[in-house]
């Protein structure tokens, strides 16, 4: 909701000129009224309408302005005949009227190359930089008329005024990491990878594993769904960064790496909130130490994500890519409170993105860590995954509380049985498979649905047709033990009951339905807290209510001056993309603060914001201009019954005809939204 | 199949198949300005807009695929408007200067301009400064340029050198040139459909009506690739080609003017030669020579006996003879078509940029289109390709047997193991390993890669021809065809040595005299014009040329020829014909020419692109009894100085060198690796020996390469030598 005094965003048509405040009627829509601190919007205009939040605005060179931006975004490129010559028809046309030398022709000429574009372009630039500028011509026609009459310039055409504006894309709004998917999947259907790659790596350096490991939220907001399926956005952002590795190209950056400026950033943590925030500072010059606990690089992707979901010579490439741009990595290093607290005087900022690795419990009865056999999935997996990965051996110590025939994880012929639901349980009972277990199973106390959203589809399936037993609908009750050795669980059964008055259906435990189940193995997978033994109690670093470090999501400081966070150790345990997404800010907000000592935020980025409040994606809209129909390309899969004894790759990937094919599909639906202030 | 209706008409269109190619393939008309139909579609200019039942708004029919019972309708009034529309834009700020601009007459821009009656511009806007530039063969004038993108999309899809690209910028925007990275074939000339990317060579000299065009076959590769002569005046203007489904590199393009301009007859060294002819004992040619030449010159060896002799052509043909023995074929069995549809190629003995450009274009297109793996074999790095090859294997010059033995080692069946069981027995991998210098983890992975592939091909080049085991290398070639996926295709070494090869029995030993046909001889024939008796040039000739494609090709003359031709030896020797092509159909049937007459010969493309040009060779089999392979052979080290006769990209003999347009010395070619061990420096003159012949050459040191192999270019030479293509000499400085 937002305060406005005119406004046809999204259809709706709201004209508050000439009346008192207190009867205005509000948009429906978060328009970005107020721009920042400092400065209140007069104006907001963009692709689906235009919007006044001031009396005094100058209509013409608002829709002028509007217009010119179309010649300064290389998204906004030229690469169709309506939009190189219609959008520069379009700014002269209105340059002309507003600075005095319009004529009536001019009018109809922005009328007739206006529609020619929206039904013709190539893409939604295109087809909706006209909408606004037609909006404005319609019911401010007095105005226009005026000058055109009078032969005189627009009210503010000489002034300082500020025109701020973003390019976006539902897709690109929806990607917690704003990655520019419509550029990169352009780079595809182009068949020039290496720009493809370039485009993914202006907010995202690791293309391998946001290729094959995102739930990629885009897709739940690509327009193409509207008309029939969602492209495979995720699928093809692989192609670019295979293209780089496959012909031994070295790395292409999308940018060149500034000279050293002499500040330096500790950063805690070498996962994908880690590895995004050296990668964008390195770029900028400055010297980035990357502090790692664990003897391997990339966090929990490295040894929580499976090498038959995330291989690790691929996820490896990103890595190096990283390091290319000039990160100094020390392994084996867990930082301690004192070295956090030498850091404030040898670094410039300190980045702490140590994520969440610690299992939290499934608050069962019985439920003790010394019971063999309990194993928090965590530990579980960073033991199976340094193994295939690194041939590093399980620890005596671990082998033996946990009953390992070997010195890896081998669990033929035992029962293992996973609490959970989200993406690290899915691995857990994948990894399990194998490992050799004779019965794996899940236990989740929602339905199928659920897990399928919660995941994705391809996950849940694979892991059906591999021999993972899913039991829905069911908790863990009681732990039961001999000897502090795991016999069996006892699993209670719910049932979803509505609510009567219409509320939320609550899950009720039906009685007399809990069963006993013999395992061997309880791994809960509920989600993770942070260890946050390396900050210094005395900084007192504001928490959330969930135990993770505050930030204001937006500048992503601590509570502590020149103290940054980001990824799961801030937001909680969550995507890979948010991990990266989070960086890349923190990372752009970091390298102005070592300079200046302000916390600022750029224009791009207070847009961004802004943006996303508003919400890009409209899942109402029609889409027209597109065959309906056109099925989504669905890459081959190994079969179940070679996959579920190794650990190759599963996802083939697309071939170049389904990617092709794919990317053709693609609406390449950029949006350019614009600020008056 | 999917089922569909273009304008009431029910259509079918295959899988991946878009609108607009099943609208052609049924010849309904849709117009287009940016659609290429060798490459993937631009969707640029928006003039395929087609109407779509039940859709609001336009579909572009160039990358949409129909969905079964669609309907569509090509033209309405609103598309027309919108067509008009776009054309008007088009020609916003387009200077009219059709009176003295190249692309007169044969412009995209006149002809849709006129097509939708766009009589006056409504819509006008600043022009923008946009800088004309120049790149060698090409000129670019921003200010004629529609900005559709094909000049980009033949660049980076069908040529693979990703030399033009788009610098974008709303009105701004214009094309621009990586310069090094351009190979100066001029694909993007021929596919411009306005005056913008030209020929600066083609600038003022005619306007396109005044030229009559010769469909011809190009003289200089074995490709033979398909093009017009365009003639005026008994000069060649230019050449094109059928641009949207045909390539054409820059020797094809810019390497026509080699006619030999002869006034009259010369009877005294007519008789002369006729003499020399009478007393000579052989006849050395070389493989720039018709189908039909060729035969005439078996005919007068039948006739009197001579030793034909072209050592390049007889190390080929023992190649090919030795490879049907293992592979049962008489021919190998694949062609470019199918490199280009391939999604698995390896390439042995083969400098893919410089040896055939059309296996550069192909392998480009297979990694462009079908994500191909490439793995090259080769000694020298290519860094020019590295877009195009996925692996490279720098092994040590001379180990290319024991390569192929690998090959074999990994991709042939069990049935081929079994039989050739006592080889494989011998085969000592960690051997080969170690002196061809490739590890076995990296041919494990050319293993790997070959998963889920499904038409691997291994192309073989001039390198192995004339290797010390050569035989050898065919014969494992032949047994890699018939006991595993692999298709096979040999680059042939020149312009007609499969012709040759098939049509002619050639022998070993030169007994003098000797009368050469574009070939060193006391006496000589000469398509230069530096020989005894002049002969027309292969501009100048009816015939036809056997390609590497196994296809019998058609060749017609550009430019009339005032004096004798070889045809009027032969009628003075006893072997008459009125007209060399009298012989197309008697060309031997039992090597699988097919006894067509010239001209009944067919040369025209399809609405798909199908190219239907001469006729395909017919590939005999029978099965190899008794096939055997040797052991490997110790393999020779080349250490010091070791020089590789390889040309540059549009050079490939004293004809190429002849034209105009292709200005590449021959210059000895060399890393600052190369020149540390000759100790020379860059612009030294040079002289090396080999095979007794004396080479003296400028040294060019170009940063881009690396080892010890320098590129010595043989295109100076008469003919091509039939020594392996690697030698080790001693550099010294003149």
């Amino acid at each position: 909701m937002s305060k406005v005094y005119f406004s046809t965003w999204n259809g709706e048509s709201i004209n508050n000129i000439g009346k008192p405040e207190e009867e205005w009627e509000e948009s429906a829509y978060n328009l970005p009224a107020s721009y920042d601190d400092h400065r209140d919007s007069k104006a907001f205009i963009g692709w689906d309408g235009v919007s006044l939040f001031d009396e005094d605005v100058d209509v013409i060179r608002l829709a002028m302005e509007y217009a010119a931006q179309y010649q300064e975004y290389s998204e906004a490129c030229g690469r169709c005949a309506p939009g190189r010559w219609g959008g520069r028809i379009l700014y002269d046309q209105l340059d002309k009227i507003a600075r005095g030398e319009g004529a009536i022709a001019d009018l109809d000429h922005l009328k007739e190359i206006g529609k020619s574009m929206q039904v013709t372009s190539k893409c939604e630039i295109g087809k909706t930089v006209p909408n606004p500028i037609l909006d404005l011509m319609t019911h401010f026609e007095a105005e226009f008329m005026e000058c055109i009459n009078e032969q005189k310039k627009s009210k503010h055409y000489d002034d300082e005024v500020g025109y701020i504006a973003k390019i976006t894309a539902p897709c690109t709004d929806m990607c917690p990491a704003h990655v520019d998917i419509p550029g990169y999947i352009e780079g595809v259907r182009d068949l020039k990878f290496n720009e493809s790659l370039e485009a993914t790596r202006q907010t995202m350096p690791l293309a391998h594993v946001c290729g094959r490991v995102c739930p990629h939220p885009c897709e739940d907001a690509c327009r193409r769904t509207n008309l029939d399926e969602p492209i495979a956005i995720m699928e093809l952002k692989r192609l670019g960064a295979d293209y780089e590795t496959d012909h031994g190209f070295g790395f292409f950056h999308p940018m060149k790496k500034k000279k050293p400026t002499g500040k330096k950033v500790a950063v805690i943590g070498a996962g994908p909130a880690g590895l995004t925030t050296a990668y964008y500072l390195a770029a900028e010059g400055v010297e980035v130490d990357c502090y790692e606990a664990l003897p391997v690089l990339g966090g929990e992707v490295t040894v929580g994500v499976p090498e038959y979901r995330m291989p690790w010579d691929k996820y490896a490439q990103d890595i190096e890519c990283v390091r290319d741009m000039g990160v100094n990595f020390i392994l084996n290093h867990k930082v301690s409170a004192d070295e956090m607290r030498e850091f404030e005087t040898s670094y410039d900022a300190t980045m702490i993105a140590s994520g969440t690795r610690l299992s939290k419990a499934v608050r069962c009865d019985n439920e003790r860590e010394e019971v063999q056999g309990y194993w928090g999935a965590i530990d579980f997996l960073d033991w199976v995954n340094l193994y295939e990965k690194f041939d590093i051996k399980t620890p005596k110590a671990i082998q033996e509380q946990q009953m390992l025939p070997a010195d890896y994880v081998d669990l033929t012929g035992k029962t293992v049985a996973c609490v959970g639901g989200g993406f690290t349980s899915m691995d857990v009972v994948r990894c399990s498979i194998r490992a050799g277990a004779k019965r794996v199973i899940m236990i989740y106390r929602r339905d199928e649905k659920t897990i399928i959203r919660n995941t994705t589809y391809e996950e849940y399936h694979e892991a059906v047709e591999e021999g993972v037993e899913f039991i829905f609908h069911s908790a863990v009750n009681t732990m039961n033990d001999e000897d502090d050795v795991l016999k069996s669980l006892l699993i209670d059964k719910f049932e979803l009951v509505p609510d009567p008055n219409g509320g939320r259906a609550q899950l009720v435990k039906i009685e007399g339905a809990s069963e006993t189940i013999e395992v061997d193995y309880l791994i809960p997978a509920v989600s993770q807290s942070a260890d946050f033994s390396h900050l210094p109690e005395e900084w007192e670093l504001e928490m959330t209510s969930w135990a993770s470090l505050k930030t204001n999501g937006k500048d992503y400081m601590t509570s502590r001056k020149g103290v940054f966070a980001a990824g799961d150790c801030e937001y909680g345990p969550m995507t890979i993309v948010n991990a990266v997404g989070q960086a890349k800010r923190a990372a752009s907000v970091m390298s102005r603060y070592i300079e200046t000592g302000e916390i600022t935020l750029t224009d791009d980025e207070i847009m961004e914001d802004h943006l996303n409040k508003l919400k890009v994606y409209d899942k109402k809209e029609k889409v027209t201009g597109w065959l309906p129909g056109v099925p989504r390309e669905r890459s081959e899969v190994l079969e179940t019954e070679i996959r579920k004894h190794n650990n190759e790759e599963v996802n083939f990937g697309f071939t170049q005809d389904q990617a092709i094919s794919e990317a053709n599909r693609c609406m390449r639906c950029y949006y350019i939204a614009m600020v008056a202030t | 199949m999917i089922n569909f209706k273009i304008n009431g008409v029910p259509v079918e269109a295959q899988k991946g198949e878009t609108i607009l190619q099943v609208a052609r393939r049924n010849d309904m008309y849709i117009p287009t300005m940016c659609y290429l139909a060798k490459a993937t579609p631009n969707a640029s200019c928006r003039m395929c807009i087609v109407e779509a039942q039940g859709v609001d708004g336009f579909v572009l029919s160039c990358n949409t695929p129909p969905t079964e019972g669609s309907e569509f309708k090509t033209d309405s009034d609103a598309l027309y408007t919108e067509r008009q529309n776009i054309m008007k834009l088009y020609n916003v700020n387009h200077p009219l200067q059709c009176g003295v601009c190249d692309k007169s007459g044969e412009c995209d821009l006149q002809n849709k301009t006129l097509e939708f009656g766009v009589a006056e511009q409504t819509f006008a806007t600043k022009d923008q400064k946009r800088k004309a530039k120049k790149w060698g063969v090409l000129s670019y004038d921003p200010g004629l340029c529609i900005m559709c993108e094909k000049c980009t999309a033949v660049c980076n899809e069908v040529v693979g050198s990703e030399a033009l690209y788009i610098k974008p910028g709303g009105y701004k925007s214009v094309i621009d040139n990586h310069y090094s990275s351009c190979i100066q074939c001029g694909e993007c000339i021929s596919v411009c459909p306005v005056g913008a990317m030209a020929s600066t060579d083609f600038k003022y000299k005619a306007n396109a009506w005044e030229l009559n065009k010769v469909p011809s076959a190009c003289a200089h590769c074995s490709s033979a690739c398909n093009l017009n002569y365009e003639v005026k005046d008994g000069s060649i203007y230019r050449v094109t080609n059928e641009d949207d489904y045909d390539s054409l590199c820059g020797a094809g393009r810019f390497g026509y003017d080699f006619e030999n301009k002869v006034e009259s007859k010369d009877s005294e060294a007519f008789a002369k030669v006729v003499a020399g002819f009478k007393d000579a004992k052989s006849i050395r040619f070389k493989s720039m020579i018709t189908n039909e030449e060729a035969y005439l010159l078996q005919a007068l060896k039948k006739e009197h006996g001579y030793n034909l002799i072209n050592d390049e052509a007889k190390a080929f043909q023992e190649f090919l003879t030795a490879y049907s023995t293992s592979s049962g074929e008489t021919l190998y069995s694949g062609d470019l078509d199918g490199v280009q549809k391939s999604d698995y190629a390896v390439t042995l003995g083969c400098s893919i940029s410089n040896d055939n450009p059309m296996v550069r274009f192909a392998l480009a297109q297979a990694v462009k289109r079908n994500k191909a793996y490439v793995g090259m074999m080769h000694p020298i790095e290519d860094s020019s390709i590295q877009n195009i090859v996925t692996q490279h294997f720098k092994h040590e010059v001379g180990s290319e047997e024991g390569l192929i033995a690998m090959l074999c080692n990994y991709f042939v069946n069990d049935e081929g193991k079994t039989l050739y069981k006592s080889f494989f027995d011998s085969l000592d991998s960690g051997y080969i390993s170690g002196e061809s210098s490739i590890g076995e983890e990296e041919f494990e992975l050319l293993k790997t890669k070959m998963i889920r592939k499904k038409a691997p091909v291994i192309i073989l080049g001039a390198d192995l021809y004339s290797h010390p085991k050569a035989k050898n290398i065919a014969k494992m070639a032949g047994m890699l065809n018939r006991y595993s996926d692999f298709e096979v295709v040999m680059i042939p070494s020149d312009t007609n040595t499969l012709g040759v090869s098939l049509i002619c029995d050639l022998d070993d030993e030169e007994i003098s005299p000797t009368v050469g046909y574009n070939a060193e001889a006391d006496i000589t024939l000469s398509s230069l014009g530096n020989g005894t008796l002049d002969m027309p040039a292969l501009n100048q000739q009816e015939g036809t040329f056997t390609t590497v494609n196994k296809e019998v090709v058609p060749l017609n003359a550009a430019l009339s020829y005032n004096g004798y031709e070889l045809s009027d030896i032969a009628n003075e020797l006893g072997v008459s014909c009125e007209n060399v092509i009298d012989f197309t159909s008697e060309l031997p049937k039992t090597k699988g020419f097919n006894g067509s007459e010239f001209d009944a010969l067919q040369n025209y493309y399809t609405n798909s692109g199908e190219q239907v040009r001469g006729y395909k060779l017919k590939v005999k089999s029978k099965k190899p009894t008794k096939p055997s392979v040797d052991e490997i052979s110790e393999i020779k080290e080349y250490n010091g100085s070791v020089v590789y006769s390889c040309n540059t990209i549009s050079q490939f003999n004293l004809f190429t060198d002849k034209a105009d347009q292709i200005i590449d010395k021959a210059l000895l070619n060399g890393s600052q690796q190369f020149a540390d061990v000759a100790k020379i420096h860059s612009g030294d003159d040079v002289t090396f020996t080999i095979d007794g012949k004396t080479f003296t050459r400028k040294f060019h040191l170009n940063n881009k390469l690396k080892g010890t192999i320098a590129f010595n270019p043989d295109f100076d030479s008469v003919q091509k030598s039939a020594l392996y293509r690697y030698q080790q000499v001693k550099v010294e400085r003149v």
